[in-house]
């Protein structure tokens, strides 16, 4: 059968979408409506317009709420929570779809994913699974790591190309699991085990996705998947979403990351600035060696400057010229006394002289001497009669016999 | 001695990296003997070339992992450019 279109009216895309719009606009009840529901996929947009998705568990409607009407709100809308949106339906007519367009909004309690992710949290606090103290420090030189997750998503090529410019020689396994749906946690949980038992040598596993909306992140924020990473011995780096998400795997793992890539800024260290340190430190090392050397050197040299001057050579060097010194004077003294001995001598050599016994018999006066004993007769009573005498004058001697004496009384 | 070497041979980055800095230190106050200085110059620079050793240790490898039963897996190189150009959205 044959379908017979030249009696009917054809629309453009445009027109029918705005005649839509028109059935829209005339419907009391979609111009002024308030809807409960869960918000989901929150998106806080730069310009400052919020757009999300109300729903429940069979339905959902999007949702804008311009910069004019967000301005007034009284809290911080986020995912997982149940409000009352009051506003218009229309088409948006660029895309065919119908939106309400949230002029006010109000809370209207905790949805029912943000009640069991509190229950489950309160839970495993109350086990202790968050407790600091259990946690394990990361290695800070990392040789082999795990990364579990999507192995298409932007967080597997985030995580490897960081990694790879912080740290170029990293051994990376890249271990493939689904990141949200039926299953998800379960496959991230087993892979905890598994990679525990086969490479315990990893030195960290990253498990992680990026952002989504609560539900696309709510693998991480399973009871089964909690209890995996508590049980891991090797330590275990939480990085789902965006900055803002925060779900269980964050609290009990060893490390919570803001995102994939934050994952690797912060658990992989930057080899880079590692060895640079690291040969600043040695040429410190050399620098002080060096410096310490010189002090050193310069130590026994002074050392040896004042041994120089301690030297016994110095004092031999002082009594030399004590030795000069005296010396000299002695020259000097004796020279002096020599003077004055000859000038005495002199003196009486010349008194010897008009002394002399020749002088005298120069002037007529003579010697007399008792032969033979050649005694100088100075008394008469030394010389009997007969006595050989001998007179010493002047130019001579005269032999003679005493013929007589007479000796003179005076006074 | 012998037990000196096995201990040195165990030893992480971090404490390696420790004992660096602590010689770099100690060398820095100048009140060291010459024999002292000697051993600490000797042991810093023994240190840092651990050190260094430490981060040239491991090779590049980025591979994927898939299980193969209970306990065997195998691996396969894994390019995130090849990754890439597969999965333009």
């Amino acid at each position: 059968m044959l379908i017979d279109t030249t009696n009917e009216k054809i629309f453009t895309v445009s027109s029918i979408t705005h005649h839509i719009q028109t059935i829209f606009k005339e419907d009391p009840l979609l111009n002024n409506i308030t809807i409960i529901g869960e918000i989901s996929n929150f998106k806080y947009h730069s310009s400052g317009h919020m757009y999300f998705v109300l729903k429940d568990d069979k339905s959902q409607i999007r949702c804008v709420m311009f910069r004019g009407n967000s301005f007034g709100l009284n809290f911080e809308p986020m995912d997982g929570m149940s409000v009352k949106a009051k506003g218009e339906i229309r088409v948006y007519e660029k895309r065919g779809e119908y939106q309400l367009y949230v002029s006010q909004m109000l809370e209207a309690g905790k949805g029912a994913l943000f009640a069991a992710f509190e229950a489950l949290k309160e839970k495993l606090k109350a086990e202790g699974l968050f407790s600091p103290e259990i946690k394990k420090t990361l290695p800070r030189i990392p040789h082999k790591i795990a990364v579990i997750t999507s192995p298409t998503g932007a967080a597997i090529r985030d995580i490897i190309s960081i990694s790879l410019r912080r740290f170029p020689n990293l051994h990376i396994i890249v271990v493939p699991a689904l990141v949200q749906g039926d299953g998800a946690a379960e496959q991230i949980a087993d892979n905890i085990d598994f990679l525990n038992q086969v490479l315990p040598e990893l030195d960290f596993i990253i498990i992680g996705r990026g952002g989504g909306s609560i539900e696309e992140l709510w693998a991480f924020n399973e009871e089964r998947l909690a209890r995996a990473i508590y049980a891991s011995r090797i330590p275990i780096i939480s990085a789902v979403g965006h900055e803002t998400d925060f779900t269980i795997s964050d609290f009990v793992a060893d490390l919570r990351a803001p995102t994939p890539s934050g994952a690797a800024e912060m658990a992989i260290p930057d080899k880079e600035s590692l060895v640079k340190h690291l040969l600043l430190l040695q040429g410190k090392v050399n620098q002080f060696m060096g410096h310490n050397l010189e002090l050193k050197k310069q130590k026994c040299q002074n050392l040896v400057e004042s041994l120089k001057y301690q030297s016994p050579m110095n004092k031999i060097l002082q009594h030399m010229q004590t030795v000069d010194d005296l010396y000299n004077r002695l020259k000097l003294n004796m020279k002096h006394i020599l003077t004055i001995n000859e000038n005495i001598f002199t003196k009486y050599k010349e008194k010897i002289i008009t002394l002399s016994p020749k002088s005298v018999l120069s002037r007529g006066y003579s010697i007399c001497l008792k032969m033979p004993e050649r005694e100088v007769v100075k008394n008469i009573r030394q010389i009997e009669r007969d006595n050989q005498i001998e007179v010493i004058i002047q130019d001579g001697t005269i032999s003679a016999n005493v013929s007589g004496k007479e000796e003179i009384k005076n006074g | 001695m012998a037990e000196k070497k096995k201990k040195d041979e165990d030893i992480s980055f971090e404490e390696s990296l420790k004992k660096l800095e602590d010689i770099v230190e100690e060398l820095e106050k100048g009140t060291l003997s010459l024999d002292e200085a000697l051993k600490l110059y000797e042991e810093g620079m023994h240190f840092s070339d651990k050190c260094l050793e430490k981060l040239n240790e491991t090779k590049k490898k980025v591979e994927k992992l898939s299980r193969e039963g209970d306990e065997k897996y195998r691996t396969e190189p894994f390019s995130i450019t090849d990754n890439e150009e597969a999965n333009i959205e």
